[in-house]
């Protein structure tokens, strides 16, 4: 709780990455890294990507000589800009836009999706000294990209100083403001917030509600393009601290927040979770080192294949033919055909069509009776059918499912033989991932889906790993239909 | 009859047929399940008792290396007794006569299916008429010996070949008998690689009603044959006729009613080529058709008799079913 509190006494950067809404999701689904580049001593925090880099924000000494602090004594935050290096990694992280600000903390920002205004935090006074009984409030502000520079700072018009408005996010369309507050009226020590786009004014704030909303705080609002809004909150439930959530909007109504599983969140605070556009890497920020604020990366160990093969349907049905009796005039045969299939059934004719129940080896005979004089002679030919599965991974489930219901996936029918499976990974093609041979999930909105299973061995002796992927359909109906 | 067209296929025949059944020269042949051959007396032209022409020519063919003397003997040879068939009274004369040498079978109205023109041609070797004898009812009668280098020697059959043929010189009976081609004159004892043919099978049906009872005559298929012409006699619808071989099962051909003829087409498959076939006659359940004696032919498309062997020139065939799986989407 102390640390939360410090969060929203500084400048709190909520980043929330690609939530699965899974119960049977094994650990590992992704991979945490942290980025020691550009994290050491000081609080790091609220990642955002922009161009080739990221941009967040740190207390962190920039000058050796001076240490902007508060009037309590704490080290106020600024924004810094770590580029990218050629594998992805953000290094050298350098002041950002000195000028949004002078004596007062900055951060987190939210850029418009054509990247030419910020949307950012800050203290309502910046560089004019308050007293202690006078606190010096967070609001929202913005700015305009001029080329290299940033201007035109314009506080929101909601800003107050009686309360805090932070963590800004604004939607990739630009007609939804998310931010959070401690405003009064609001359900805990802080509530999410949104304010629509009308006409280029931002309407009234209106609370989240209490599906996203609790008694707890809830700070670092984050929608992803895939419509998910992801969010930190201290409610219960979650791993301890901080924890990561997620909702999606469906039918008017957000879908119960659903936490994080491992290694994203974690009993330290973790929060500010920021996801490129496939939500399969991005970054967030937590405390679980040193209780140091520390961005880390993510990265799902589940990769989409571009091209998997499609599930193809076991069929036990085959078509029986008796070659030389095709070429004779059957329709004046004097004899009879008559299939003995290997499982007790039994057909007559040249050829025959039947269906088994399943894989298995069938002794397939033909007797053949003589209609002149009602002699039998059995098993004239004989056939050992040998049915096997089609070697592939296998996704049972149904075809359809409705909003928010739970579909159940299961790969326990799976065939490939000779083939030691290690992990089964699952790509839900809304972004969301999961790993084990049997998993759930819930589908927020309507569509079809192209679900991936991916079947991945243990290493062979020679450290080979061989992965199968195999994908089919899913159709998710309007609820309620 | 176009000798020249079965001469490579007749030699394959020959060479296939040592490896028959060592009693291949017993006629009919014990996979023929005919009781007896049949002739009757010519005296009054009457077909309508089974026998369209009252003259039976079969040929006897033995392996070049058979150098021993031979005999053939002919059972119940006499018209009257048990087996044969009483018109009135017995006043049938049945003449066997045994040819050998030049022309004896290549010579073109030698292996037709009608006795006309020179169907005697050949050396005449050995014959004797007989009439009612009760001393050879039911009874091996013997001619012989025969050296085999006085039969017509076919360097393409790699065979020396004797004609025997049986003519009703005289009455109106039936005369049921068998032949045996043996190496000795007291008992059927035979010659390996030897084989019996005729181009016109003049045959008794048994005396039963039972489909079980089914007898069978196997024509050989030669090269070139696209599909064959079946002609019958006189079978007074007495059940069925199919056809078997390897690759066909109890295909339906027709069956002639009383003193007519019937004709069958039937195309030849590709693996029927150079094998024999299997004509099969089913008695008909129920009403027994008594005393039932048939002709039967087979021409090829040219119009070329089919020879039917005692021994079936690389066995019985046996249809042999193919089963193919087609999985389905």
């Amino acid at each position: 709780m102390r640390k939360l509190i410090i969060h929203i006494a500084t400048v709190l950067l909520a980043l929330t990455g690609p939530v699965t809404l899974l119960s049977g999701q094994a650990k590992g689904t992704f991979e945490v890294t942290h980025i020691s580049k550009i994290s050491g001593s000081s609080d790091d925090m609220a990642p955002v990507i922009m161009n080739d880099g990221i941009l967040f924000c740190s207390n962190r000494k920039s000058n050796p000589f001076l240490t902007k602090k508060n009037l309590e004594g704490v080290r106020l935050y600024d924004l810094y800009y770590a580029p990218f290096n050629e594998e992805g990694k953000p290094v050298s992280a350098s002041r950002f836009a000195p000028g949004l600000v002078k004596d007062a903390n900055i951060g987190p920002v939210s850029l418009s999706a054509d990247g030419n205004t910020l949307y950012f935090t800050r203290n309502l006074s910046d560089g004019s000294r308050q007293g202690r009984r006078q606190p010096n409030k967070l609001g929202i502000f913005t700015a305009k990209r001029s080329g290299s520079q940033w201007s035109e700072i314009t506080p929101f018009e909601f800003n107050n100083p009686e309360y805090n408005l932070s963590y800004p996010f604004v939607s990739a369309d630009g007609n939804y403001l998310f931010f959070c507050s401690d405003m009064p009226g609001g359900m805990g020590r802080y509530d999410i917030y949104m304010c629509e786009n009308l006409d280029g004014t931002w309407s009234e704030p209106v609370s989240l509600g209490p599906e996203i909303n609790s008694s707890a705080a809830e700070i670092h609002p984050f929608l992803h393009s895939s419509g998910r809004l992801y969010f930190a909150s201290d409610r219960p439930g979650g791993k301890g601290g901080l924890d990561i959530w997620s909702s999606s909007l469906a039918f008017g109504s957000w879908t119960k927040p659903l936490n994080l599983e491992e290694p994203i969140n974690s009993p330290s605070d973790d929060f500010a979770f920021y996801a490129a556009q496939g939500g399969m890497q991005g970054f967030f920020a937590s405390n679980r080192r040193n209780f140091n604020d520390d961005i880390y990366s993510f990265a799902s160990t589940i990769i989409r294949w571009s091209s998997c093969d499609t599930l193809q349907k076991n069929s036990y049905c085959y078509e029986f033919i008796e070659e030389n009796a095709l070429k004779q005039d059957t329709l004046r045969s004097g004899s009879r055909w008559e299939w003995n299939f290997g499982d007790g059934t039994r057909a007559v004719g040249i050829t025959a069509e039947h269906c088994y129940a399943g894989p298995g080896i069938y002794d397939v005979s033909l007797d053949i009776v003589n209609l002149i004089t009602g002699g039998i002679e059995k098993r004239q030919a004989s056939y050992e059918l040998e049915i096997t599965d089609i070697e592939q991974p296998v996704i049972a489930a149904p075809d359809t499912v409705r909003a928010g219901e739970t579909l159940v996936l299961n790969a326990g029918a799976t065939y490939l033989p000779g083939m030691k499976i290690d992990r089964y990974y699952w790509n839900f093609g809304d972004e969301t991932v999961a790993t084990g041979l049997e998993v759930s999930k819930v589908y927020a909105l309507p569509g079809r889906y192209n679900i991936q299973l991916i079947v991945s061995s243990a290493p062979d002796a020679g450290g080979v790993v061989r992965e199968v992927c195999v994908c089919r359909d899913i159709e998710v109906s309007v609820n309620g239909n | 009859m176009r000798v020249t067209r079965l001469i490579l296929s007749m030699f394959i025949m020959i060479l296939a047929a040592a490896h028959a059944r060592v009693n291949a020269q017993e006629v009919p042949g014990p996979d023929e399940n005919i009781p007896f051959l049949m002739t009757f007396g010519k005296e009054g032209g009457v077909t309508s008792w089974g026998d369209d022409d009252f003259s039976q020519t079969f040929f006897f063919a033995l392996p070049k290396d058979y150098k021993d003397p031979f005999y053939i003997r002919v059972y119940d040879p006499e018209i009257g007794g048990k087996t044969d068939e009483l018109n009135n009274f017995w006043n049938t004369r049945m003449m066997y006569s045994i040819y050998g040498g030049k022309g004896c079978y290549t010579h073109p109205e030698a292996n037709g299916i009608n006795p006309r023109g020179n169907y005697k041609s050949g050396t005449l070797l050995a014959t004797r008429t007989f009439g009612m004898d009760n001393k050879l009812d039911e009874r091996w009668f013997t001619f012989g010996p025969f050296n085999p280098a006085d039969g017509e020697y076919y360097p393409k059959f790699q065979s020396n070949i004797f004609k025997i043929i049986c003519d009703g010189i005289a009455g109106d009976d039936g005369n049921m008998y068998r032949y045996a081609l043996s190496r000795r004159p007291d008992t059927n004892v035979p010659i390996d690689g030897a084989n019996a043919f005729t181009y016109e099978y003049t045959f008794r049906m048994w005396n039963n009603n039972d489909t079980s009872f089914v007898s069978h005559i196997y024509p050989f298929i030669d090269s070139g044959c696209v599909w064959i012409q079946t002609r019958n006699f006189d079978w007074d619808n007495d059940g069925d006729f199919t056809v078997v071989s390897v690759s066909r099962k109890n295909h339906p051909l027709k069956l002639s009613g009383d003193d007519v003829w019937i004709e069958s087409q039937m195309p030849i498959m590709e693996e029927e080529i150079g094998k024999s076939l299997d004509f099969r006659f089913y008695k008909k359940r129920g009403e027994l058709v008594k005393n039932n004696n048939v002709v039967v032919s087979v021409q090829n498309q040219y119009g070329e008799n089919l020879p039917f062997f005692s021994a079936p020139i690389g066995g019985v065939p046996v249809y042999k079913p193919r089963i193919k799986v087609i999985p389905k989407k």
